[in-house]
């Protein structure tokens, strides 16, 4: 395997929330929804980043696209930071780095066509001379993104509630591939979509990849679904990533014991399987990020935790090629 | 799981009237439910599901929707023909229900305590104070540390996998014979998820409870259920024990969606299959198999009636013309 | 490549209709009868008001002392002036027995009127008038008085509304969007604005720069203007506050899209619905505050007629000649009743919920 450079350089993001706090209280409480996080993705690779509710994957994909600006860390797009830039550059830097969203009820304009919504980053930079295109050679290309995404081009004139789910998400797909970036952020694509349109939206996803040689973000909390689409993954947990590794190791070789957990807990469609497997059941809630803890965030409800875990925080270290974990278990504290 | 059927369904029919047309979102759904029995019914948006779950309990909000037919006889008494008085003794009592959001299910000005004493002196005709102590025990059944403090707070201070699990605590608190739970725990989190379905599990085998679970996940199917039955537009495709059915399924839907949903224990180096198309628009369907225009094995008869039901051993039903023996 | 759209077939062959947003509002409106009936009667008055001058209505400002305060009819302003002038003279007759002597001039110059009247039933066209909504004191017609009063009301109300949309629609995006300490400056301002006394200003303002002899519409546009963009900016500011953080924003927002477009391609016009009920109810409290102001005097002035200023005429009258009141007031009272209705209606019919079907 060649070596490929690296697209997206992530290091030491940081994105906290200041809670407003009322007029008289003294205190400002924060949300530490992402507390440090570094990754690298190389061109044409698809990075899974997994977790549950609270862990800071949706901001960190946000933070990246510089929606929120992030309180710290460098965020590197083909050597570039985009954290330094000016508006300018930051917007020609778009172009090579698009986001599809989650909800496909919520994330198209209802008032504006299928048509319209695939065109409009054309069109943002058109008006901002960034690219020079005729109406008809965007009419053009908006067909041509909807035949490949699977959507009749007659349909380009119908709005968003004629469609139904999966179709709109399609049509988020084609508008994210209007511009021909290089990085695809992917934050939760199909995760409100039936079973049967998933895997339909998953195999467009993997298809679109090999095409026009994408790189993806991909964000999910189905395990199935990261490890199905995704070449690494990284799994958050409170905002820290734990675990990072390629996808078929952290499956078959989980380290750390959340990973652990979460892999155990998540269904498997075969009774056979389920009725045979012991389940690590976690005690305890997912907690909210609300506290900077001195220790490895985890050590609650850790069932393997040790001393030192309570007053150490462990480091993502290398402990295979390519299978970094966070966990006093494979490292000794610094 | 015994022989008693306490529950027979019989080609139940629920349909709604839009501006577009009559959507017949439940059009002849079958089945029967064993004492201690779970059955879980797997269907897509449109299937049907949540709606068959609500008719069952004769909760459908009557415009637009009304039933047009079946029986639903619990205990040989017709549910749909009974007079409000006597469901309402039914409800929350025999047969009790949980949703997927708990946040609406439970009444955010109320205390914990207040809505589950409701429930129990209602139904069980206990004190208020032998009631709190039974809630307090039921709480604890459910998981929930230290319940007696616990239950005079209100569920915005809990946390949404322990509000599930206090609606699990209130539903089983009158010891009902069947509890409906439609998508317990699709807006949770999975390591949540999991302590759920296990005290669901726990707690309806040490009452024996029957359950109807209704999901759209068939890892969740897999792991909790006993019986299965797989809903498409309106009506059930195929029904039998999970088991066998997961092994050997037979109706063309049932295989494309254990096909095209990727696991998490086999290596999916292939391309993941999918069912083309998508989950029909339900407004007046005309008469043919609903899945024919997704289905690989379409035959020409299959554009122009549904097809029958065709029973196996075991309990097993499909309803498909590649099994039927009237194929024309 | 043909860009014909065609009528499309789903797999059931089933026709799919294609169906915009608004046709879908204007159907469920069309449902909605009261709504519906008031629509059309809105039309009616507004196509009257507009082409009131080339409508075959009398002049509303030739005064005809013959037929002064004539009661509404359709038989011909003749006759009628006869009528009067007989029970005129038949009350005067009454009274000169009784012993008024000095009525007595009175009586004789009624008779005179009356033999002039008489003989001039026939000669002279003007008695062939009909005057449907009766007659004010100078021989006006009512009708044509109501409709001209009616056109301005109407033009107060619609451009008053106009007005007072524009700006609190751009300073309502402007705050929600920007949001920070611009918008509670502007939420602060608007506050303070609705504690004042309203009416008073917008009278003191009347008196200070209204000018004898020039028009006062002007004056009184601005004053009302001034306190009605409050409501429309607080609801306009919510909405956008409301919509700022949805994800269909934040795609735009992750392609570059700048605050211009992100508040008019895609806040706004999902707002629309909003402005647009908004609008119309809005109207008819624009036209009530100039009635009032008109009606205490300080509005527009003649030869302008607007609604309040007629029922204020109308109200002296009230006793002897109803119909001078009852005139403007009902056709004011049917229009602001069908605004309201309307307004409602297209509540109902513009409704985000029912937009989403799965």
């Amino acid at each position: 395997m060649s070596e490929h450079e690296v697209l997206l350089d992530v290091r030491g993001l940081k994105m906290h929330f200041a809670t407003k706090s009322s007029l008289f209280s003294k205190n400002k409480g924060y949300i530490y929804a992402v507390d440090g996080v570094d990754f690298q993705i190389k061109k044409g690779e698809t990075l899974g980043l997994v977790g549950e509710s609270g862990c800071g994957k949706s901001t960190t994909v946000r933070a990246i696209a510089q929606l929120y600006k992030p309180t710290a860390g460098e965020v590197l797009l083909n050597g570039k930071d985009l954290t330094k830039m000016p508006a300018q550059e930051l917007l020609a830097a778009r172009k090579n780095m698009q986001m599809v969203f989650q909800d496909p009820y919520a994330s198209l304009n209802p008032r504006m066509t299928a048509g319209e919504i695939i065109a409009e980053p054309m069109r943002i930079f058109q008006n901002r001379g960034l690219l020079s295109m005729s109406t008809a050679e965007r009419d053009d290309k908006v067909e041509h993104l909807m035949e490949r995404v699977g959507l009749s081009r007659f349909f380009k004139n119908r709005y968003p509630h004629e469609f139904s789910g999966g179709q709109r998400q399609r049509i988020g797909i084609a508008r994210a591939l209007a511009l021909r970036p290089e990085l695809m952020l992917c934050d939760e694509p199909v995760s409100a979509l039936d079973v049967s349109i998933q895997s339909q939206i998953l195999n467009l996803f993997k298809d679109l990849q090999q095409e026009f040689g994408l790189t993806y973000l991909f964000i999910a909390h189905d395990l199935a679904v990261i490890q199905y689409i995704s070449d690494r993954v990284a799994v958050m947990y409170l905002g820290l990533i734990v675990e990072i590794s390629g996808s078929k190791d952290l499956y078959k070789k989980p380290l750390h014991p959340y990973t652990q957990a979460l892999l155990s807990a998540a269904p498997i469609p075969d009774p056979a399987v389920e009725a045979k497997r012991q389940r690590i059941i976690l005690t305890g809630d997912v907690p909210s990020p609300d506290k900077q803890r001195p220790g490895c965030y985890f050590y609650d409800r850790c069932w393997k935790h040790m001393d030192v875990c309570k007053t150490h925080r462990p480091r993502l270290q290398e402990t295979d090629a390519g299978h970094k974990v966070a966990c006093f278990l494979y490292h000794k504290p610094e | 799981m015994t022989d008693e059927v306490i529950l027979q369904v019989k080609d139940l029919k629920t349909y709604f009237t839009v501006d577009e047309g009559v959507v017949k979102a439940v059009d002849g759904v079958s089945f029967d439910l064993r004492k201690g029995e779970t059955l879980g019914i797997v269907g897509e948006s449109g299937s049907g599901k949540s709606v068959t779950n609500l008719s069952v309990i004769n909760m459908i909000p009557s415009p637009p929707g009304r039933i047009a037919g079946g029986q639903v006889l619990f205990h040989d008494k017709d549910l749909l023909k009974i007079p409000l008085s006597e469901i309402h003794h039914i409800r929350g009592n025999k047969i009790s229900m949980i949703f997927q959001d708990p946040m609406t299910s439970l009444n955010p000005f109320l205390r914990i305590s207040t809505q589950m004493i409701e429930t129990i002196v209602l139904h069980q005709g206990l004190d208020k104070k032998a009631a709190k102590e039974k809630a307090i025990e039921m709480l604890k059944l459910a998981g929930i540390p230290a319940p007696e403090k616990r239950i005079d707070q209100y569920p915005h201070q809990f946390s949404g996998g322990m509000r599930q699990r206090v609606m699990i605590a209130m539903s089983l608190s009158c010891n009902p014979e069947i509890l409906i739970a439609d998508e317990p725990t699709s807006a949770l989190d999975v390591t949540i998820q999991a302590q759920i379905l296990e005290i669901m599990k726990e707690l309806t085998k040490r009452l024996g409870t029957a359950v109807i679970l209704i999901t759209h996940s068939l890892g969740v199917v897999a792991g909790t259920c006993d019986t299965l039955c797989v809903m498409y537009a309106g009506r059930i495709v195929e029904r039998g024990p999970t088991d066998v059915i997961f092994s050997e399924p037979k109706h063309p839907y049932t295989i494309g969606l254990i096909r095209s949903v990727p696991r998490l224990d086999k290596e999916n180096t292939e391309r993941l299959y999918s069912i083309q198309g998508q989950p029909p628009n339900v407004i007046d369907l005309p008469d043919c198999c609903p899945f024919y225009p997704r289905c690989e094995k379409a035959m020409d008869i299959c554009r122009k009636k549904y097809p029958t039901a065709t029973k196996f051993e075991n309990g097993r039903s499909v309803s498909c013309w590649l099994y039927s023996e009237e194929k024309k | 490549m043909s860009r014909k759209i065609s009528k499309t077939v789903n797999e059931f062959n089933q026709q799919l209709k294609p169906i915009s947003l608004w046709a879908d509002a204007w159907k469920r409106l069309r449902r909605n009868r009261m709504a519906l009936i008031s629509l059309w009667i809105v039309v009616f008055y507004a196509i009257i008001a507009l082409a009131a001058p080339i409508l075959p209505f009398f002049d509303y400002r030739i005064q005809n002392l013959d037929h002064t305060n004539l009661p509404p009819s359709f038989r011909p302003a003749g006759q009628l002036a006869i009528e009067k002038l007989k029970s005129q003279i038949t009350i005067l007759k009454e009274r000169v027995d009784s012993g008024m002597d000095t009525l007595k001039p009175d009586l004789e110059r009624a008779e005179q009127e009356l033999t002039v009247a008489k003989d001039e039933l026939i000669s002279n066209p003007e008695n062939k008038k009909v005057y449907i909504f009766g007659t004010d004191n100078l021989g006006r017609d009512m009708l044509a008085k109501t409709i001209y009063g009616a056109r301005i009301s109407m033009l107060v109300g619609f451009i008053g509304t106009l007005t007072a949309v524009l700006v609190g629609v751009i300073l309502g995006a402007i705050s929600g969007y920007v949001g920070g300490w611009l918008d509670n400056l502007l939420m602060r301002f608007v506050d303070i604005m609705y504690g004042l006394p309203y009416m008073l200003i917008v009278i003191i303002l009347m008196a200070m720069f209204r000018k004898e002899g020039q028009s006062s519409i002007v004056i009184l546009f601005v004053g009302i203007a001034l306190v009605s963009w409050l409501t429309i900016a607080r609801v306009v500011r919510g909405q956008i506050i409301s919509l700022k953080n949805s994800e269909f924003v934040e795609a735009a927002r992750s392609m570059g899209a700048g605050p211009g477009r992100i508040i008019f391609r895609h806040l706004l016009p999902n707002a629309l619905g909003v402005i647009i009920v908004f609008t119309s109810l809005s109207l008819p409290s624009f036209i009530m505050n100039e009635s009032f102001l008109s009606f205490l005097g300080m509005g527009v002035s003649a030869p302008l007629s607007s609604w309040g200023s007629l029922v204020s005429e109308g109200a002296n009258t009230m006793e002897l000649y109803p119909w001078q009141l009852l005139a403007p007031a009902i056709e004011m009272t049917i229009f602001l009743f069908c605004m309201n209705f309307l307004g409602d209606g297209l509540r109902d019919a513009l409704d985000p919920q029912s937009k989403n079907r799965t």
